[in-house]
């Protein structure tokens, strides 16, 4: 398989699912928006704000540091969404993948050209894992600098105008920290990926129960039979994991962060932008030869499933 | 006959429930040869063509183009194309991407014949499978396969529910435009006038094991058909006939190897056609299949 019939397998991808393409493009175009109509009501925004804390804006003003800083942390933030419905429509894709296929019996056609099943597979794997979040990164970095165009213009002459400044060194660092933190999610959710798509191959009917049913049904047997939780932790620490590397504005040490503290520690929260410190985890290297026994399981189920 | 391109010895597949598909068939496709592989619903002619495509796990000898499908499908798939059955195509792909797709994928795919072929068709590039005509998604798809250069094809009743024009068309344009005596095509249908006139080779197959496997140029040779009145009928009998019927009072009975000679006096003789060699060999469980007929 060379790189061009590769590149053609992650198009059929994207032929197919065209949610893929389209669910981030339309919450980017969606937040552009909004923040276009909010723009009406900057006067009794500016009033609250004042009001609740003026320290932090006194803060925010006078020190560059901690501007800039708060510059990075609420543009890159503006991914958020985009993620969140990036993640929504991957998690259907795959549920969906290797199902339709054998659904519609075009699973037929497809086995008619030589593409291994191996191939495939990974096609769909890599469009779950880096295709798709690359793209919603692309989107949320045009769709950012628009919004930060527009908050700018709309705080200029208000005592928010601090927030109106680009500070083009940090904007960079952040986007790149962003798409860092997608291949490093990659690698993390890599062994989920591969257990939907075993799901999708193996379903008879209905991935969505086949996919949730099991882990249940375990959790449920583990409970009642040792009184124990060992895989519901296995399976949280999996799913959550990531997201506890990533120093949010929320929590620090599980404990809600007030205002002032968010001012005194800005410093910190900018930094824990990053998920690198997952690098360090056992759990990040462990899943990696399980998500490659995952990803060569769907590819033999693939391979002796009939239509259905 | 050269090395052939398929050669099956006792191939069986049974599936989950015990049903027996495939029960010990044995055959051989030779190089350049249009075979028709023929039988009733349910007599394995799909599970044979899995099997050869590497589609379904099977017990026994298979070679495909000198390769068992079991291990070696993914080198097996360069050279064998194959139309599983009429719309398999998804319906959300459009007949432009699925022109690109097999252009990415597949190194012996020419595009320009294929578009030649989809030009003499109502085919429009923008269309959406859905939204094309069975007539028409079975036109795109014989495109996309003809400018594929194979050595076998594989055709699963390729003409199912389409009308009797397109069937037409179909069969004309593989032979045509497609057959060169180099690529063996291997079809299974079980309206066997459709593709009678132009098969080279049948496999009869029924309950899972072949009971005719013959050149069609030799068929004459071997059988022959008597039609004949009720008072010979006990010396016709006599002389062991595969099959008989009757129609309209009289007696029609086809013969495995037996000398015309022998028949003349009987009445009238005829070469059947392979549709009554079909009815023949489907309706004489213990004749046709146990004795002789098998090559």
């Amino acid at each position: 398989m060379n790189a061009q019939a590769f590149k053609t397998l992650v198009t059929r991808e994207l032929w197919e699912h065209r949610s893929l393409v389209w669910a981030p493009v339309v919450t980017a175009a969606l937040l552009v928006i909004g923040t276009l109509l909010s723009a009406q009501g900057t006067g009794s925004m500016q009033i609250n704000l004042d009001g609740n804390d003026s320290s932090f804006f006194a803060t925010l003003s006078t020190d560059p540091n901690v501007n800039s800083q708060l510059f990075g942390i609420w543009t890159s933030s503006l991914i958020v969404p985009q993620a969140f419905v990036g993640l929504l429509v991957i998690f259907f894709y795959l549920l969906d993948c290797l199902y339709a296929e054998r659904k519609d019996r075009s699973i037929l056609f497809w086995k008619s050209l030589p593409v291994s099943d191996e191939s495939t597979v990974l096609s769909k794997g890599l469009t779950a894992l880096i295709v798709v979040p690359v793209w919603v990164w692309l989107l949320s970095l045009v769709s950012g600098l628009l919004v930060f165009g527009i908050v700018a213009v709309k705080v200029s002459g208000t005592p928010l105008a601090p927030l109106g400044d680009f500070h083009a060194a940090v904007w960079l660092t952040s986007q790149l920290v962003l798409l860092q933190n997608l291949f490093l999610a990659a690698l993390w959710f890599a062994p989920v990926v591969g257990y939907l798509l075993v799901a999708s191959a193996f379903a008879p009917r209905s991935p969505l129960v086949w996919t949730i049913l099991p882990p249940v049904l375990l959790v449920t047997a583990e409970t009642i039979v040792f009184n124990t939780s060992h895989i519901a932790g296995f399976i949280s620490h999996r799913l959550r994991g990531f997201f506890d590397h990533l120093g949010g504005l929320m929590t620090r040490d599980g404990e809600q962060l007030s205002m002032p503290d968010v001012v005194a520690q800005i410093d910190a929260v900018y930094r824990g932008l990053s998920a690198a410190g997952i690098l360090g985890e056992l759990d990040l290297w462990l899943g990696l030869p399980a998500a490659a026994a995952l990803f060569w399981g769907a590819a033999r189920l693939r391979r002796w499933r009939d239509a259905v | 006959m050269s090395q052939p391109v398929i050669k099956a010895r006792g191939l069986r597949k049974t599936y989950a429930k015990g049903v027996v598909a495939l029960d010990g068939a044995d055959f051989n496709v030779g190089a350049g040869r249009i075979v028709g592989l023929m039988g009733p619903n349910g007599a394995g002619k799909t599970t044979a063509l899995k099997a050869i495509l590497g589609l379904t796990p099977f017990e026994g000898e298979l070679s495909v183009l000198g390769r068992d499908p079991r291990i070696a499908r993914d080198q097996l798939i360069n050279d064998v194309c194959f139309i599983a059955d009429v719309a398999v195509l998804p319906k959300w792909l459009r007949v432009r991407n699925a022109l690109d797709y097999v252009a990415g994928v597949h190194p012996r795919f020419d595009r320009a014949k294929a578009e030649d072929v989809l030009a003499r068709t109502e085919v429009r590039r923008g269309s959406r499978i859905g939204e094309l005509s069975k007539g028409m998604i079975t036109q795109l798809h014989l495109a996309l396969i003809m400018a594929i250069d194979a050595r076998l094809l594989v055709l699963d009743e390729p003409t199912l529910g389409l009308d009797l024009l397109y069937r037409r068309t179909f069969y004309e344009a593989l032979l045509n435009d497609y057959f060169d005596h180099e690529t063996t095509i291997l079809v299974t249908t079980h309206q066997v006038e459709e593709v009678e006139h132009l098969l080279t080779d049948v496999l009869l197959i029924n309950h899972g094991r072949i009971v005719l496997d013959s050149a069609v140029d030799q068929l004459p040779n071997r059988f022959v058909q008597l039609v004949t009145t009720p008072a010979n009928l006990p010396a016709a009998r006599a002389l062991q006939p595969v099959h008989e019927r009757e129609v309209f009072g009289r007696h029609v009975l086809v013969y495995d190897g037996r000398d015309t000679a022998d028949l003349e006096a009987l009445g009238e003789l005829r070469t059947p056609s392979i549709a009554d060699l079909f009815v023949a060999c489907m309706q004489a469980p213990n004749t046709a299949a146990q004795t002789g007929v098998r090559q």
